[in-house]
């Protein structure tokens, strides 16, 4: 399967999706206006390349130091992607980084965590 | 108006601590425009990161919501991208408090939806206002929405007092009233 990348912008993020690795990675920040619009093939891409696992290691690194309400929702639903495929007998590695000091972004990969527990979860705090 | 009249208009700004303040049309690429000079003025100011953060968080959800849904509009009003839409947007700073101050054209018929919206998250904690939050972000989409249906609960989760807001009727012909939301970080 062909691998993903999209350049940043000023409001969507680095996309890395070098699925022939199994490394993903999402970076920068994402505030787009129509998020649906801007995940919609990410999502594509990764309902394609997920059942094609077994008994993978997969690893994924966020890194977004901002993210508007409507990335948020479509994170979740990406997030609950992978879980399922944790769940399905493959061992994915969130690796959640955040600014240091930053509670809110911090928080919400717990939140992600606890969602989804069968995410292999690792907040890796950045020092500034 | 007149260069005196200017200069009065610019101390009051200057008075006041607005640190950015924009009127006109927005679309999603002057919002990026805008958030990347506020994000050089934050830069300079001593804020902590959590602060910086929520005044940006803030900033987006009040001006996407303008793209969104303002009622004096260039593009067409079902367009789910690339819209023009008019309103204004101030940045300043009250007693080492930042806030955010947005105001756009809504018809009178959204006067009593928006109400309700905002009106229960004035009384809300900050604990109510997340564990709202949570069950919202995991909720299904609502119907009339083009984003999560999240961004006034944003708002107000990325508040530290309750969000005020107000709605005043305009005397210019034109058939909108003017809702105000502002949010103190």
């Amino acid at each position: 399967m062909q691998n993903l990348y999209i350049a940043p912008t000023s409001s969507t993020p680095e996309v890395n999706f070098q699925f022939d690795r199994h490394q993903l990675s999402l970076r920068g920040e994402s505030y787009p206006e129509n998020a649906h619009a801007f995940f919609g093939p990410i999502m594509q891409a990764i309902k394609a390349y997920l059942p094609t696992l077994q008994s993978t290691q997969v690893t994924v690194d966020v890194q977004l130091a901002y993210f508007n309400s409507s990335s948020t929702k479509v994170l979740l639903e990406l997030f609950s992607l992978f879980n399922d495929a944790a769940v399905a007998g493959n061992y994915v590695t969130l690796n959640w980084h955040y600014i240091e000091d930053d509670e809110t972004i911090l928080e919400f990969g717990q939140e992600v965590a606890d969602d989804f527990t069968a995410l292999d979860f690792h907040p890796c705090a950045l020092v500034e | 108006m007149s260069l005196t009249d200017f200069h009065r208009f610019k101390e009051l700004a200057r008075q006041e601590n607005v640190v950015f303040f924009y009127t006109g049309y927005f679309s999603q690429s002057i919002v990026t425009a805008m958030g990347d000079s506020l994000r050089l003025r934050l830069a300079s100011l001593d804020a902590s990161q959590t602060a910086r953060r929520k005044l940006f968080s803030v900033f987006v959800e009040m001006a996407q919501n303008v793209v969104h849904y303002s009622a004096d509009h260039l593009s067409a009003s079902s367009a789910a991208d690339h819209e023009i839409r008019m309103g204004s947007l101030w940045v300043g700073e009250t007693d080492g408090q930042f806030y955010v101050v947005c105001a756009n054209p809504i018809t009178p018929e959204g006067v009593e939806h928006i109400r309700a919206k905002l009106e229960p998250l004035r009384t809300m904690t900050n604990e109510e206002i997340k564990a709202r939050y949570k069950e919202k972000l995991r909720a299904e989409g609502e119907a009339g929405s083009k984003g999560a249906g999240l961004g006034f609960l944003t708002v107000a989760r990325d508040s530290s007092n309750p969000i005020e807001f107000d709605f005043v009727e305009e005397n210019d012909g034109k058939p909108f009233t003017t809702f105000y939301l502002k949010a103190t970080i």
